[in-house]
């Protein structure tokens, strides 16, 4: 095996730059390659049929759930952001918008202590934040009601700080693994300069953070814009729910405007949509969002 | 300070230990600064670690708590409660629906992960090969598939399963309700869809960091594609593939929105697993304190695969 190796490394270097990066070379035959193509385009077909109804009812004026071949109008979206259902969508927009500033100002300075100060047991805490971003919420839900409860906080603010909370252990770890990357010497002049703290996090540290920062923030706020337990459980008025819970308002009529339920739904994935395309802009592939458990 | 480069030679090569001792070209002043304790740095930690333990330690242990007492929703326990020993312990071993919960629970993990995983792999397999367009293509529906918040993907799930959706269509029976016929497995299905994208992106990423001289290597070793799939692949992905179950475990048991979108536990708590089973304990038949019992065992399920994920990522950094 080693001499393979010895005599192969050197081969496989050549091969590399005499042909473009391209598949390995077996794989190129052109029998494999059609079945490839097949069954990939066969599992695009299946991943896009669930979607099907979506698209069509949401244009259809007597969409039902079946899909057919829709009578095309604007009216389903139409209905879907005016009057209260507009109002559940700027709900959404708070509810997320105060979680995510909440979440992303605290973890930012606590993963800038994290990365750069001496702080005693900082290993344990960084495995007790890691773990705490695998917590499921269904069990928080219930103590946090009660807490809620008792104080008569049961409305959209102190639920967007609980899911500020939810979301705050995966920030801190994802915006102290951007501080790690940037370079010490950096801050070393500012301090030189007799920069403050806050002028380091906020002049210095901050922008060169920035995708870490961003993509914590985009993190957050996508977490809460989807979560449908906490404002479930958190929020008793009615006029104060988000769109995640708004929705069952449309089911809940006598007469069901299947129409405006696609249309609906539709709209409430597209903010999630435009800041994942947002994400994969500011670093490679959105994936990095990821790691950690969704609302 | 001597020249802007000094720190940073000195912190590249052990910036653990770097107090330790071997800080010699550094004139004493800021850089040992930083090794010392700061009271500042509380201040910093100060807003998370107060929200944490208050929102989220507490009650944690709170629930704990609350399992044993006799707290409800509303009526009189809901203002005068006590701690009732072992009572709801009792009452959750001979619970019926609490076993049967359990169990579905495990199965539609099971079926989860299995599903994710296989799909996400093979995805990410057929990728490397397919010609960029249908690459692309097939690529973002999956990854649309993801995006999406729960009640989207739950309604348009519904809609396509239910009597008369796009499924039984397109299958020639339009009347058979596979959600109602077949809820667990339809479920099951609904998450996986829902799930693959990041287990095909993550695995992806990885494939592409196999270096392409070893599988050359075993190309000009005569191993088929099969042998090359199984000898050196996925050995060289099991630790992504490890982590990327445990978290798919951890996504599916907090993917409570989907399936309450969908059936919210039934027909007949035919898809209540624990988590919908808390809730539905706790706030549709006001047992608050029984409520958060079932979600003590759903913590005890978590903190068994929480520990496993840790120790799994540690090992990998």
């Amino acid at each position: 095996m080693t001499v393979n190796d010895a005599v192969l490394a050197p081969a496989a270097a050549e091969d590399g730059l005499v042909k473009p990066p391209a598949n390995p070379k077996s794989l190129r035959s052109l029998g494999g390659q059609t079945i490839c193509n097949i069954l990939l385009g066969l599992f695009g077909i299946l991943f896009l049929l669930p979607m099907a109804w979506l698209v069509f009812a949401s244009v259809d004026t007597h969409a039902s759930w079946g899909i057919e071949v829709p009578h095309l109008t604007g009216h389903n979206f139409a209905d879907a952001l005016s009057g209260s259902n507009l109002e559940s969508i700027i709900n959404s927009i708070v509810m997320a918008g105060v979680a995510t500033a909440i979440a992303t100002i605290c973890g930012a300075l606590a993963a800038y202590a994290l990365s750069r100060r001496r702080i005693p047991w900082k290993g344990p805490l960084l495995l007790g934040v890691l773990f705490l971003s695998g917590v499921p919420l269904a069990i928080l839900v219930i103590p946090v009601f009660q807490m809620f409860s008792t104080i008569g906080w049961l409305s959209l603010l102190p639920c967007s700080l609980f899911l500020a909370v939810t979301s705050l252990p995966f920030e801190i770890y994802l915006i102290k693994n951007f501080i790690d990357a940037v370079p010490r010497d950096v801050e070393e002049a500012a301090r030189m300069e007799r920069a403050s703290t806050f002028h380091i996090l906020t002049r210095v540290v901050g922008p060169l953070a920035l995708p870490g920062i961003g993509a914590a923030a985009i993190y957050g706020f996508v977490t809460s814009w989807g979560s449908f337990l906490v404002p479930l459980v958190l929020i008793t008025d009615p006029t104060q729910q988000p769109g995640s819970i708004a929705i069952f308002g449309f089911i809940g009529n006598a007469y069901v405007r299947y129409g405006d339920i696609a249309a609906f739904s539709l709209i409430y994935a597209v903010p999630i949509f435009l800041l994942y395309a947002l994400s994969s802009r500011l670093f490679r592939g959105g994936f990095v969002l990821s790691g950690a458990v969704k609302g | 300070m001597a020249s802007p480069s000094n720190p940073m030679t000195i912190a590249a090569p052990a910036p653990a230990n770097a107090g330790a001792g071997a800080r010699p070209a550094v004139p004493e002043g800021r850089p040992a600064d930083r090794e010392r304790f700061q009271w500042g740095s509380i201040a910093l930690l100060a807003p998370s670690m107060v929200l944490l333990i208050v929102l989220f330690i507490i009650p944690v242990v709170y629930a704990f708590y609350l399992g044993f007492t006799n707290l409800q929703l509303v009526g009189i326990n809901a203002a005068y409660w006590h701690f009732t020993g072992l009572a709801n312990l009792h009452q959750l071993l001979s619970d019926q629906v609490f076993r049967t919960s359990v169990w579905l629970t495990l199965i539609f993990i099971v079926g989860s992960v299995v599903g994710v995983v296989v799909i996400g792999l093979a995805l990410a397999v057929l990728m490397q090969t397919a010609l960029a367009p249908l690459r692309i293509l097939a690529g973002g529906i999956v990854i649309i598939a993801w995006m999406m918040p729960a009640i989207t993907a739950g309604m348009t799930w519904y809609a396509s399963t239910t009597a008369g959706g796009t499924f039984g269509t397109l299958l020639g029976m339009p009347n058979s309700d596979f959600l109602h016929n077949e809820p667990l497995l339809i479920v099951t299905l609904a998450n996986v869809w829902s799930q693959t994208g990041f287990a095909m992106m993550v695995l992806g990423a990885a494939l592409r960091n196999i270096p392409r001289d070893i599988l050359e290597a075993a190309d000009i070793e005569n191993a088929s594609r099969w042998q090359r799939f199984t000898r050196i692949t996925l050995p060289l992905l099991r630790s992504t593939i490890v982590t990327t179950v445990l978290l798919i475990i951890l996504i599916s048991l907090a993917n409570f929105g989907l399936i309450y979108v969908m059936t919210q536990g039934g027909p007949g708590n035919a898809t209540n697993i624990l988590p919908l089973y808390s809730y539905q304990q706790a706030f549709q038949f006001n047992n608050l304190a029984y409520g958060a019992l079932v979600g003590n065992a759903l913590v005890l399920l978590c903190a068994i695969f929480g520990v496993i994920y840790v120790r799994v990522s540690r090992a990998r950094t």
